[in-house]
């Protein structure tokens, strides 16, 4: 046996060499030198974290399964695989550098303002200053008179609005600012500005700085997960970015049991200040960061299900649990602050976007909005992997859309030790197949307080991969591991023990958290199949799969189809966009033209109802297993199964 | 002008599966009984041919059943106090199969005791099923099962949340499961699956779909077995196991059959409704597929295998 020299350098540009022979492997000699690879999975190729870049010598690589092809050129390799045959220099990079290379792995993009985005064009909202004549005996004109003339002659407005509560403050403000008024003006008809009337949404005395944020909200109301952004309207930036678990999940769990209860005597106004609660909350809470104050808020654009926005409304639900599901309203029009009750400007805008129908709705045409889906040349699928597992399946030419309840488990509820994606959540765990200890990563890097859905997801497949679970969903207590152990809510499996937790509690995921995910899973996957089916289209032939929900920033599209979550079509189809509904409402806030497309979008989908006939629980059944009953559709979980049993 | 009847050709078929084992093979068992291995559906002679026909089991109990029809005592007499007698009884009756359930009150000794009692009565294969309750299951199935090393018994019932022990102890000693599920073709495949993957060859499972008596469901499992069997002749391999039903079971709990007194003067004598639901119960089974069909009452043993050899030999 030969001895090669082997370099390794750090991230700080440090240097070790060691000794090693033909034949080994870099993991090896990475141990033998002190210096540290994550190797989670336990070293099978199977988690990519022990990835190294090869700058000289030669290796060999027995797996190259996660790396992309422009990696690999580039001497990319997973030491766990990785075999020596020479002298080699390796280069050791940073962890959080890894996780973007790996072609298993997708991170949500960043927010950007959209490309062009041009205040004065775009949006419906916008700052004027006037000057208006001062009053005197020679002009006793009334001051709204006065301020109507101003707008007429300074900017050719000829029918403008306002409102009771702002008429009572005209008086005061216009003489506080000695007749220089700051007007915030809405255009009803962003098409034909010059002839559209105006109403106005806020006075401030005096000329206020042109470039100063003028603050508008995007709000998504989840089921389970309440999203807001504050937005700087003249500058196109989101601010802040907040999210809470909506208030109204204590009374029930998904739509239909929170339309039962708003059905009840003060259900309904239970209900709507409840929502109200988390989004003023939220609004709170974004506010603060920016150093503005709710009331500063001129604009408001809401995205939701149909449930959520009947229900902030205040408008009776009841009917779209009743066949034939009849919503009251799928468009509600343009209200104001006041109105809804959103602790903003009293005379904001507040725009509910338009849904499709009762179980689709404002957040699934905005997440088609923003998923790019309507602009689509090939054939593109788009799941929310929410509450409500809402599906399209379209491209620019024509899109339909299904929608069936999953439940919250994925954005942490309804499991135990679950949480949003947030500071102390767990996003990614992998097993030791050996020893059964997990490797984790916590959001933020402290201590772990639960796990998120992208956390749960990574799990539940490494606890099938390791056979902690069968593909039931039985948690095998036969596993030599103290880990897995008979709980207070059966047989379970330890995460974190007490003492490295948050809490000094154990976090744990037991066999009901299991049979909770499992069912999420089952319904959204039987959902898009079964669309798919319904417009005679395979999903392999399915040319992108994009992928929305509350997941954090992170997902890992290898586990998600080893649960069988996600259909077994290569990788690179996958796009992960994070919450796609808020998205929507951002870009429909910001231009009217985006505002116009949702609608466009809402009137153009043909949803179908997968209630119809028994084939979607028949689909459903199918799925309730890991992957999947009907293993010929997972060639690629079958295989890494077979490989690591 | 000559009608050519049209032909399916189907790519899978049904596993054989051998119950019991002879002297020769490591039992005591006089004879053996195989099912399994058709290549059609059910008495479609003239596409293929039914290479094993179905057989009927009778189901006794290791003590005697304070909850049965008082018409099954009447039939079964003093026999039912004493498996092996109740056994012996049920062989002249014309079981092909012996099932022996197993119950609450048994300890493990009382368990191994009255299957080799049986075991001794008769040279029938035979079928041995835990009381239903998961950890009593296990409590009696283990030591079943090592002290009948050999015979090719049959354990039940082996259920989702409830295989593994069972599922490992049938591996160990060599025998047969039958695994039930609760009507859904999908919960059927899914146990064959994670039985499979425990290592158990798939010739040893015998699949129990779940049914309904007459009047209460059996549309529904009739269906569902259907269902299975065009799975298993598509060729899907994970539900080509033989089916085994409890037609008495499930009629000897509907009013119909239990109760002779408080009924409609219209509903007619007793006991001849009793019989007759308990065999058209089992007829409709037999015809959706059926391989292996539990029976209580001989007279209706009598007119399913009558029923049996009409169909196998038209």
């Amino acid at each position: 046996m030969t001895n090669h020299t082997i370099t390794f350098t750090l991230a700080d540009s440090k240097t070790v060499t060691v000794q090693a022979r033909t034949g080994s492997l870099l993991s090896e000699a990475a141990r033998q030198a002190g210096v540290e690879i994550g190797q989670p999975c336990g070293g099978q190729g199977r988690c990519g974290r022990c990835l190294v870049q090869v700058t000289a010598g030669p290796v060999r690589r027995r797996s190259t399964l996660r790396l992309a092809n422009e990696d690999i050129q580039q001497g990319f390799a997973l030491a766990c695989q990785t075999v020596i045959e020479g002298d080699a220099a390796v280069f050791v990079p940073p962890q959080e550098k890894i996780e973007r290379r790996l072609t298993t792995d997708r991170v949500a993009a960043e927010v950007s303002v959209p490309a062009g985005y041009e205040y004065s064009h775009a949006q419906t909202v916008r700052r004027v200053h006037l000057t208006l004549k001062s009053p005197s005996m020679d002009d006793q004109t009334d001051d709204w008179s006065r301020l109507q003339t101003a707008l007429r002659t300074q900017l050719g407005i000829n029918d403008t609005g306002i409102s009771l509560g702002l008429m009572q403050k005209i008086s005061a403000i216009l003489r506080e600012g000695e007749w220089r008024v700051t007007a915030i003006l809405a255009t009803m008809n962003p098409e034909t500005p010059e002839t559209s009337p105006t109403r106005i949404v806020a006075l401030q005395p005096g000329h206020v700085d042109e470039y100063s944020p003028l603050w508008g909200i995007a709000v998504d109301i989840g089921t389970t997960t309440v999203s807001l952004w504050l937005v700087d309207l003249v500058s196109g930036q989101a601010r802040a970015q907040v999210a809470e678990y909506n208030g109204q999940i204590a009374r029930g769990e998904d739509v239909i049991s929170r339309i039962v209860y708003a059905g009840k005597d003060g259900g309904a106004d239970e209900m709507r200040s409840l929502v109200l609660g988390t989004i003023n909350g939220l609004l709170e809470t974004a506010c603060k960061r920016v150093k503005a104050s709710p009331q500063e808020v001129v604009k408001a654009a809401i995205s939701g299900n149909s449930t959520m926005i009947h229900l902030l409304l205040g408008i009776p639900a009841g009917n779209i649990r009743l066949s034939p599901f009849i919503t009251a309203v799928n468009h509600p029009p343009l209200l104001t602050g006041i109105e809804t009750g959103l602790a903003i400007a009293t005379d904001a805008i507040v725009d509910c976007l338009p849904g499709v129908a009762s179980y689709v709705g404002a957040d699934i045409t905005a997440g088609v909005l923003s998923s790019g889906l309507n602009n689509a040349e090939e054939v593109t699928l788009f799941l929310d992997v929410g509450t409500n597992g809402e599906t399209v399946l379209g491209n620019r030419d024509w899109l339909v859309t299904c929608a069936c309840s999953a439940g919250p488990a994925f954005e942490g509820a309804g499991v135990i030790h679950g949480m949003r994606a947030t500071a102390g959540a767990i996003e990614e765990v992998w097993i030791n197949s050996e020893t059964y200890e997990p490797g984790l990563r916590v959001i933020g890097g402290g201590k772990p307080k639960g796990i998120c859905g992208s956390g749960l997801i990574s799990l539940l497949a490494e606890m099938l991969l390791t056979g902690i679970l069968d593909k039931g969903g039985n948690v095998a207590l036969t596993v030599n591991s103290k880990r897995v152990r008979e709980g207070d809510h059966g047989p379970e499996y330890v995460v974190v023990w007490g003492a490295e937790t948050e809490t000094g509690q154990d976090i744990v995921i037991s066999h009901v958290d299991v049979d909770n995910l499992m069912r999420a899973k089952a319904a959204i996957y039987a959902g898009f199949t079964m669309l798919a089916q319904q417009v005679d289209f395979k999903l392999e032939d399915v040319h992108k799969i994009l992928i929305g929900g509350s997941f954090g920033k992170y997902i890992n599209v290898e586990k998600a189809v080893q649960i069988g979550l996600l259909p077994d079509v290569p990788w690179e189809r996958f796009e992960f966009l994070g919450n796609t509904s808020v998205r929507g409402a951002y870009y429909a806030l910001l231009d009217w033209r985006e505002r116009e497309n949702i609608r466009q979008i809402a009137s153009r989908m043909t949803y179908i109802e997968l209630s119809a006939d028994n084939t979607f629980y028949d689909a459903f059944m199918s799925a309730m297993f890991l992957p999947h009953t009907d293993m010929d559709k997972f060639p690629s979980v079958s295989a890494a199964l077979n490989k690591s049993s | 002008m000559p009608i050519e009847i049209p032909k399916d050709k189907w790519p899978g078929s049904i596993r054989k599966v051998t119950l019991g084992a002879t002297a020769a093979e490591g039992g005591t068992r006089a004879k053996t009984v195989t099912v399994g291995g058709q290549a059609t559906m059910p008495y479609l002679h003239f596409e293929a041919p039914t290479p094993n026909q179905p057989v009927v089991a009778i189901e006794i109990k290791s003590r005697k059943p304070e909850d049965w029809s008082p018409l099954l005592a009447e039939v079964w007499g003093e026999a039912m106090a004493d498996p092996a007698k109740w056994a012996k009884a049920a062989e002249a009756a014309g079981a092909d199969l012996i099932v022996l359930a197993l119950t609450l009150a048994d300890t493990p000794d009382d368990a191994v005791k009255a299957v080799k009692s049986v075991l001794g009565a008769t040279g029938l294969p035979v079928i041995v099923w835990g009381p239903g309750q998961a950890e009593k299951d296990n409590e009696l199935l283990v030591p079943v099962a090592e002290a009948a090393k050999g015979e090719k018994l049959v354990l039940g019932l082996c259920e989702d949340k409830n295989y593994r022990t069972i599922v490992a102890t049938a591996m160990a000693n060599g025998h047969l499961i039958q695994c039930r599920t609760p009507m859904d073709v999908n919960l059927a495949k899914q146990l064959n699956i994670l039985i499979t993957d425990m290592g158990l060859p798939a010739d040893r499972i015998l699949m129990d779909p779940t049914t309904g008596a007459l009047g209460y469901g059996i549309e529904y499992g009739y269906s569902v077995m259907e269902r299975l069997r065009l799975a298993a002749l598509q060729g899907d391999s994970m539900t080509q196991m033989p089916l085994i039903v409890t037609p008495g079971f499930e009629a000897w709990k509907a009013k119909e059959s239990k109760v002779g007194e408080g009924v409609p003067a219209a509903w007619g004598n007793w006991k001849e409704r009793a019989v007759h639901w308990e065999t058209l119960t089992a007829a409709a089974l037999m015809e959706s597929g059926a391989d292996i069909l539990i029976l209580r009452h001989p007279e209706s043993v009598k007119r399913i295998k009558a029923a049996i050899s009409e169909l196998v030999t038209a």
